[in-house]
């Protein structure tokens, strides 16, 4: 489903070449849970933006449903990105000047077969499965970090995807919020859709599948389950 | 959700940077349609007037050129005089097929016996007339009896009266000429036999009589013959007849038309000047713009949207405000202008007569897309730089 091989990453910083990303290969198999563990700056959101399509890579290839991403046009890779990935960003990513219910909807204006209302009845429905039924038609900012979260959550799965992005989701939210994202998480990747997550939190391990631990750009298998581990 | 309302949403979340951008839209459009109606609105009058005068050229006293201009565009009254033996002469000279003297009188200020005051008042010969009589012929189907005058279309009967009365004669009015926007609107035209009655009324009922000086006119309008070239019969009667200066038709107003050049070189300096730093100061905000939401369009950018709609996005926030501040400095600009006409073009010192319809779309149309297209170029760069930005740069950043 994913494949990445030798995948090298270069960024040029005030005349300074960083790699974050040094030569990774790494395979993800249709309903894994993979989780990308390490410190800030170790370079796990490149590989999340690498699959993504976000960025290209210096050196190497990276596939997503057989498809090679370098060899895809803007509007292709954009077309494979609103139809089989779902993105969650570590930083409040919902649009400050629509309300939530629009927030959510928003994938669905990009997506092939474009619903006749706009998304709008999927993204209610999304809303009330993840408890923010009541706040249709609030703004992001009268939302709390946890509620935030999980409209992200829902917006990542406007479009049905069969692969989940999510950067650090649980960054800066409570032990009890944090849970019950990553009980959501869990529940979506047993609907059958391919989670790959990074985090800095080693005691979120256990939900996944597999863990890789990222260090001076490259990826090492830490943790592997046949099935996930704590609710 | 469609481009637009994502774009709607954008600027209502923005609103001191759309109102900026707004609000120089709103500028830019009202001041390009308000120099462009006040411009071609005393064109128009100019144009308008002189067919209403009806000749080919104007003869007046030598040195008097400025007066009769003045009189004849902003309706101020002169006195001017020339012997009546001047209209023979006239006559005579090769290509001019008929000529018909008139005299400039006015009415007194402020006094009693009459009802308008200093108003400017033209007297024509009915035996000779070739510029009133189609009007006349036209809208009355008779010439004017002694006693009645028409006028322009400014002049009405005071409120309360059933006359316009005249050194204490009272003159009925009869009819009002077509709107030309120059002084003719503002003028009385009579018969010399009308004129007559009232110098002799005003001996008795006016607190100072009409003087019609014996055998003096104040000007001659000259109608040449088909096809005789104007300027050269022009230049014989300049040379043919002394202490008279002729006006050509299509030349005359020449002052003040130069007058007009440069106040429309000065609003075009001034148009060109604000446009530049509207459309800078539209591409910096948009440029902010489009930094500050960096991480707005990467999130675009993951959740499926091409390069081509973030920069269409961008774009069409411009045409919004482009549009929305066009149509409403149009707008403004239409009443400001309709309503305060009359004090603009005194200000100005110039004629106005408000354009047709055709021209008014025409114009209209021209300035906003004139405006949009300003906008959106103003737009196009920070669009296009921010919608090929690596959206996972674009997040970090």
């Amino acid at each position: 489903m994913i494949k990445l091989q030798e995948v090298t990453k270069e960024f040029n910083l005030d005349q300074q070449v960083i790699t974050p990303v040094k030569e990774v290969s790494l395979e993800i198999g249709k309903g894994d849970f993979v989780m990308v563990i390490g410190r800030s700056g170790t370079g796990k959101s490149t590989v999340l933006n690498l699959i993504a399509g976000l960025i290209k890579p210096t050196a190497g290839t990276v596939f997503v449903e057989g498809r090679d991403l370098q060899t895809l046009s803007d509007r292709d890779m954009s077309k494979l990105r609103s139809s089989d990935m779902g993105y969650v960003f570590q930083f409040p990513s919902l649009l400050p000047s629509l309300t939530i219910i629009d927030n959510i909807a928003v994938p669905a204006s990009f997506a092939i077969n474009k619903s006749k209302d706009g998304g709008r009845k999927r993204a209610k429905e999304l809303l009330g499965m993840l408890g923010l039924g009541d706040r249709l038609d609030c703004y992001p900012r009268h939302l709390s970090a946890g509620e935030q979260k999980r409209a992200v959550i829902a917006r990542s799965l406007m479009n049905e995807p069969k692969i989940l992005l999510a950067d650090e989701p649980t960054s800066d939210l409570d032990e009890q919020t944090e849970r019950e994202i990553m009980g959501l998480l869990k529940q979506i990747n047993d609907s059958g859709v391919t989670i790959v997550m990074v985090t800095h939190s080693l005691g979120l391990v256990p939900f996944c599948t597999r863990a890789y631990s990222m260090d001076k750009g490259k990826l090492n298998l830490t943790h592997a389950n046949n099935k996930s581990g704590a609710k | 959700m469609s481009i637009f309302r994502l774009a709607y949403n954008n600027i209502r979340g923005s609103a001191f940077r759309s109102m900026v951008i707004f609000m120089c839209v709103l500028g830019v459009a009202s001041f390009l349609l308000g120099t462009t109606l006040v411009i071609s609105g005393a064109q128009n009058s100019l144009n308008v007037g002189i067919q209403r005068l009806g000749a080919d050229i104007l003869v007046v006293p030598e040195g008097a050129q400025t007066q009769v201009e003045t009189a004849l565009l902003m309706g101020k009254p002169t006195n001017v005089w020339m012997p009546d033996s001047k209209v023979a002469e006239i006559a005579a000279i090769p290509g001019v097929e008929a000529v018909s003297p008139q005299i400039y009188l006015q009415s007194l200020y402020g006094a009693a016996c009459c009802s308008v005051s200093e108003m400017f008042l033209v007297v024509y010969d009915p035996a000779t007339d070739f510029t009133i009589k189609p009007w006349l012929e036209k809208e009355l189907g008779r010439p004017l009896n002694t006693g009645e005058v028409i006028g322009g279309s400014y002049i009405f009967v005071p409120t309360g009266q059933t006359s316009i009365k005249l050194y204490g004669y009272n003159t009925d009015l009869v009819g009002n000429l077509e709107a030309t926007g120059t002084g003719i609107d503002q003028t009385l035209f009579m018969s010399t036999a009308t004129a007559e009655a009232m110098a002799k009324s005003s001996l008795t009922t006016a607190v100072q009589p009409l003087l019609i000086p014996s055998g003096q006119i104040s000007e001659v309008m000259v109608k040449i013959v088909p096809g005789a070239d104007r300027h050269k019969v022009a230049l014989d009667i300049l040379s043919g007849v002394l202490g008279v200066v002729p006006l050509e038709s299509p030349n005359m107003f020449g002052q003040f038309r130069h007058q007009m050049t440069g106040l429309l070189w000065g609003f075009v300096a001034i148009m060109v000047v604000f446009w530049i730093l509207s459309a800078v100061l539209i591409g910096l905000v948009f440029s902010m713009a489009a930094n500050e939401r960096r991480r707005e369009i990467a999130v675009l950018r993951a959740l499926g949207a091409t390069r081509f709609y973030v920069f269409r996005s961008i774009l069409a926030e411009a045409v919004i405000l482009a549009f929305s501040g066009a149509v409403i400095g149009v707008t403004l600009a239409t009443f400001v202008i309709y309503l305060f006409r009359t004090y603009i073009t005194s200000s100005l010192g110039m004629p106005f007569l408000f354009p047709g319809w055709g021209s008014f779309i025409g114009m209209v149309a021209a300035g906003t897309a004139f405006i949009l297209l300003t906008v959106v170029l103003a737009a196009l760069w920070p669009a296009y730089r921010v919608s090929r930005m690596e959206p996972a740069i674009a997040a970090r950043e």
